[in-house]
Order: structure tokens, then C-alpha cells, then sequence
């Protein structure tokens, strides 16, 4: 009961700053819309720009496809991004060690608030994000149960990331610039899941080791190619999704442990 | 009654002094500099590749590179004094600052000068390995310093406006992240705003850096800085940096003085 008190607390507090970050949300969502709007004409059409030639229409099938690679993005960036800049805040202003005293796991503490938030900004953003694309091009997804698997994968290894930067700030604090690239290197190899260009060999097999290219693979396959969730192996399947996922909480909690461990031991858990 | 004097602080070496202590603290992250730089070139090539069909179109590379260099020195800007003044204000330090008989706009001038120095340092290998390793070809002549110095103010402009709203705006770290995708996306490092819808291309000419990329690339292909003065970039980038570090330090001002009254720092 402690626990779950303890877990409620944090998911309410994680809540508040949500809501006192939602000018950012308001900066966010036109320009997440405008990206998925403006990258589709602008895809594996580089020899066309370097002439000066692009034709700006919008195709329904590219703008489906970016929507299912951008919105699981969406996610990863709020969880990593808030979870890093509120943890630093923490370590800033000494709060952090306060997390000590409660009786769950550090990790836990620091990961739990910051979940439920994201996830709620998340579905706002992502809503939002969907509303503004689709008049002007239809989107066709199909929508099925199934697909909250890969969506709660995506979600673990979210989790798992945010808790990796997470332990690395305890250690080396202003980290927000590898942070930044962090993300959109995620982002750039996650394009290996979808059916936009032909990535390189290298590229599609560095991707797999990405946290978010499984579970939009999968969602791919879901959601756009009609395939069953059952389907074991290949990019997408169940077990490289749920190895992806396990592996990077597994990770992240793991880092997460020696960052503080290590700011322990080094009397810097908070400020320096 | 008694009566404390101050002592007389020169203005250079306030300056000198906050520059100093900037480098110090940037040299100490120099491992996490290092990584920056690295990862931004492999982002950058990604992005090339995604662009490009994965293939790396030269000609693209070529036009795009100026902007990720003036991203890297703005952001980097932006980040690093946003991180800075807040990592400050939480630590009880920026308020100890304020007991200096120098205003906060002298301090402010330091901690600029220092940004520019790592906002460079993250953009010279970027351009080094870029150019060598592709073999892109730039003329570079004298002119060319003038809209790079012009857009390395921009992007001072640029990183004063958000130093200035980390004193009073909660969320400006992850709203910084998302400005940096901006500049990215509508500065010219995904693809030149020349081939943006037109009503985009006038709406882009605000974003910090865009203006100094479009002069950078036309003094880079050889066309001189008299062509970027006569199609209006220049000029229009000499106002919007002027513009853009004004309000930077006019918002820095209030914003600092606002959290002196209501015990904000």
C-alpha cells in the first residue's frame, strides 16, 4: 500500500510539471506537425533538391508513415528530455538525495512520476499531431488492439533510455547536448523500421540495436502492412521486440544504479 | 551611519573574469563536447542519407553544411548558457553574483563570450572533417568572415534570449531542445530554404541562423559578399542580429531584475 501510495505521489507530482511545462507543449505541437507535414515530399529526394526541384505534394501513404515513425518519437523524446532536465533540476537544488528517504527503489522513484506524464503529453501531442496532419492528407491506419503491445514495448524502452541519460546525469550533470543528438539519432536509424527510403545495409543492421526501431517496426507491420502480432522473428517480431525492450530497461536500470552509486561514492549527488 | 564603498570594477576585467570562469567550465566538459561533436556528425550524415535516398548527395552536402555549422554554435550557445544560469540559479550562486557592483548585463557579456568560444570549438571539426572527407569545394575568400561573424552573433542573439528566459520560464530546457529542432529543420541543414514553398521561405528568414546560412552560401559559392548585400540577405541579417541581441539583452535585463524583486533567483 506504502508503494503504491509512494508510486501515486510521484505519477502526481510527474503530473504537475507536465502542466507547468504545457507552454511547451503549446510550442511543440504546430511544429511536430509541420515536420511530418514538410519531411514527405523532402525523403530520399537529394538529387532533385541539389537541382532546386521539389515538388511539394503531400502523399497520403508517406504522411501515414511518418506519423507512425514521429508519434512513438514523440514519446521518447518527452520521457528522456523531462526526465533529464527534471532530475537535473533535482541535483541542482539538492532535492534529489531526498529520493533516498522514500522506501522504492531510486530508479523507480525517478522513473515512475515522469512515465505517467509523458505518457499524457504524450497521447495530447500525438492527438493533436494526428488532427492537424489528416486535413490535410488522409491518414489510414488500422487500428487494432494488437498494436498496445508494441505501443507498451515502446514505452518500457523509453523507460530504459531515460533511466540510461538519467544515470549518466547523476554523473556527468550537464549532459544536455549529447542528450539532444542522443535523441535524434535515435529518431534518424528508427527510419530503418519504416518502408520510406532504402536504408544502407549498415544503417538497417546498426538500427536494431536502437531502442525505438523494433517497436515501430512492429507497429509497421500492425498498423500498416495488416500483419499479425504473433509473428516471432524478423524486424518487428515479438522476440526482438520484447529482447529490445527488457534489454534497455535492464540497461537502464543498471545505469542508472552505478550513476548513483557512483555520485554516491563521490559525495556529488547533488550539485557537483 | 556607516558607510560600505564598493570597490570600482573595470568592465574589462568582469568581463575577462566571467569569460574565464566559462572556459573553465567548458573545459571541464571537454569529454562531453567531444561526444557532441561527434554524435552532431553522425546525426548530420544521417540526415543526409535520409535526404538523399541513402546516398550522400555531394552538391546537398555542400549547401547544408553552413547551416549545421551555425546550428552547432547557436544551439551549442543556447544549451550551455541556458544549463549554466539555471544549474546557477538552483545552486544558490547566481544570487551571490548579484552582491557584484557590475550589472547583470556586464556579467551577462562574459558568459556570452565564452559560449562563443565553445559554440566554435563544436563547429570547426565539424567543418574540418566535412569538408576534407567529402572534398567540398568553397571558395573562401576574405568576405566570407563577414556573414559568418554576423551569424555568430544571430546565434548569440539567439542563446541571450533563452539565458534570459531560463530565469523565468520553468520548462525552457525541453523548449530549448525543440527550438534546436527548428533551427535544424527550417535553418538549412535538412535541405536549403530555397526550396521551401515561398510563403515558408519568407516565414523561415525569422529563425535564428537562417539569414547567415543564405549569406554564408552565397559568399561560399564564390558570389561574393556584394550579391548577398544586393539580394537583401545582409542587410536583413546585420537588423535581425541587431534585433535579436537586443532583446536578448533587454529580456535578460528585466527578467533578472524581476527575479531580484520577487526573490527569484
Amino acid at each position: 500500500m506504502r508503494t503504491l501510495t509512494a508510486l501515486g505521489n510521484e505519477a502526481y507530482k510527474g503530473l504537475l510539471h507536465a502542466w507547468s511545462e504545457r507552454l511547451q507543449i503549446l510550442i511543440e505541437l504546430p511544429f511536430f506537425a509541420l515536420f511530418v507535414l514538410l519531411l514527405g515530399p523532402l525523403l530520399g529526394h537529394g538529387r532533385q533538391i541539389a537541382a532546386g526541384h521539389v515538388h511539394w505534394s503531400l502523399s497520403s501513404a508517406t504522411t501515414t508513415v511518418l506519423v507512425l515513425w514521429f508519434v512513438p518519437f514523440i514519446f521518447f523524446y518527452m520521457q528522456v528530455v523531462k526526465l533529464f532536465w527534471r532530475l537535473l533540476a533535482e541535483i541542482q537544488t539538492g532535492t534529489i538525495e531526498q529520493v533516498y528517504l522514500a522506501p522504492l527503489p531510486s530508479w523507480l522513484v525517478v522513473a515512475a512520476g515522469r512515465i505517467v506524464a509523458a505518457t499524457v503529453e504524450t497521447v495530447l501531442v500525438a492527438g493533436a499531431t494526428y488532427g492537424i496532419v489528416s486535413p490535410f492528407v488522409p491518414i489510414h491506419l488500422h487500428w487494432t488492439p494488437a498494436a498496445l503491445v508494441p505501443a507498451a514495448a515502446i514505452m518500457i524502452s523509453g523507460v530504459g533510455l531515460s533511466l540510461i541519460v538519467a544515470g549518466a546525469t547523476l554523473v556527468w550533470k550537464r549532459i544536455q547536448l549529447v542528450n539532444d543528438t542522443v535523441l535524434m539519432l535515435v529518431m534518424l536509424f528508427s527510419a530503418a523500421a519504416v518502408p520510406l527510403i532504402a536504408v544502407p545495409a549498415w544503417w538497417a543492421d546498426t538500427a536494431r540495436a536502437f531502442p525505438l526501431t523494433a517497436g515501430i517496426a512492429s507497429l509497421n507491420n500492425l498498423m500498416l502492412d495488416h500483419r499479425s502480432i504473433s509473428q516471432t522473428w524478423g524486424t518487428g517480431g515479438l522476440v526482438p521486440l520484447m529482447v529490445t525492450a527488457a534489454g534497455y530497461l535492464a540497461a537502464g536500470i543498471l545505469a542508472f544504479r552505478l550513476g548513483d552509486h557512483t555520485a554516491k561514492r563521490r559525495g556529488s549527488l547533488a550539485r557537483y | 551611519m556607516t558607510v560600505i564603498v564598493l570597490p570600482a570594477t573595470s568592465t574589462p576585467r568582469l568581463v575577462g573574469n566571467e569569460t574565464l570562469k566559462g572556459l573553465q567550465l567548458a573545459w571541464r566538459r571537454r569529454a562531453l563536447l567531444t561526444t557532441f561533436v561527434l554524435m552532431n556528425g553522425i546525426t548530420f550524415l544521417g540526415i543526409r542519407l535520409l535526404i538523399g535516398g541513402g546516398h550522400i548527395v555531394t552538391p546537398l552536402l555542400a549547401v547544408t553544411l553552413p547551416a549545421l555549422l551555425a546550428y552547432a554554435v547557436a544551439q551549442t550557445a543556447a544549451m550551455q548558457g541556458s544549463g549554466g544560469i539555471a544549474e546557477e540559479i538552483n545552486g544558490g550562486t547566481l544570487a551571490q553574483s548579484q552582491l557584484c557592483p557590475a550589472s547583470p548585463q556586464r556579467q551577462v557579456l562574459g558568459r556570452l563570450t565564452a559560449l562563443t568560444v565553445e559554440g566554435l570549438a563544436t563547429a570547426v571539426p565539424l567543418a574540418l572533417v566535412f569538408t576534407l572527407g567529402y572534398g567540398v569545394h568553397y571558395r573562401l575568400r576574405p568576405d566570407v568572415l563577414v556573414p559568418a561573424a554576423l551569424t555568430v552573433l544571430d546565434g548569440l542573439g539567439y542563446a541571450l534570449l533563452i539565458i534570459a528566459l531560463t530565469v523565468r520560464v520553468v520548462s525552457i530546457g525541453a523548449i530549448t531542445h525543440v527550438f534546436g529542432m527548428v533551427i535544424q529543420f527550417f535553418a538549412g541543414s535538412f535541405v536549403p530554404i530555397t526550396v521551401f514553398p515561398h510563403a515558408l521561405q519568407f516565414a523561415v528568414k525569422f529563425v535564428p541562423t537562417t539569414l547567415g546560412v543564405q549569406a554564408l552560401n552565397t559568399t561560399l559559392a564564390g558570389r561574393g559578399l556584394s550579391a548577398a548585400w544586393a539580394n537583401g540577405t545582409v542587410p536583413w541579417l546585420i537588423v535581425h542580429a541587431a534585433v535579436s541581441l537586443t532583446l536578448g539583452w533587454a529580456l535578460y535585463a528585466r527578467t533578472m531584475r524581476r527575479a531580484r524583486r520577487e526573490g527569484g533567483l
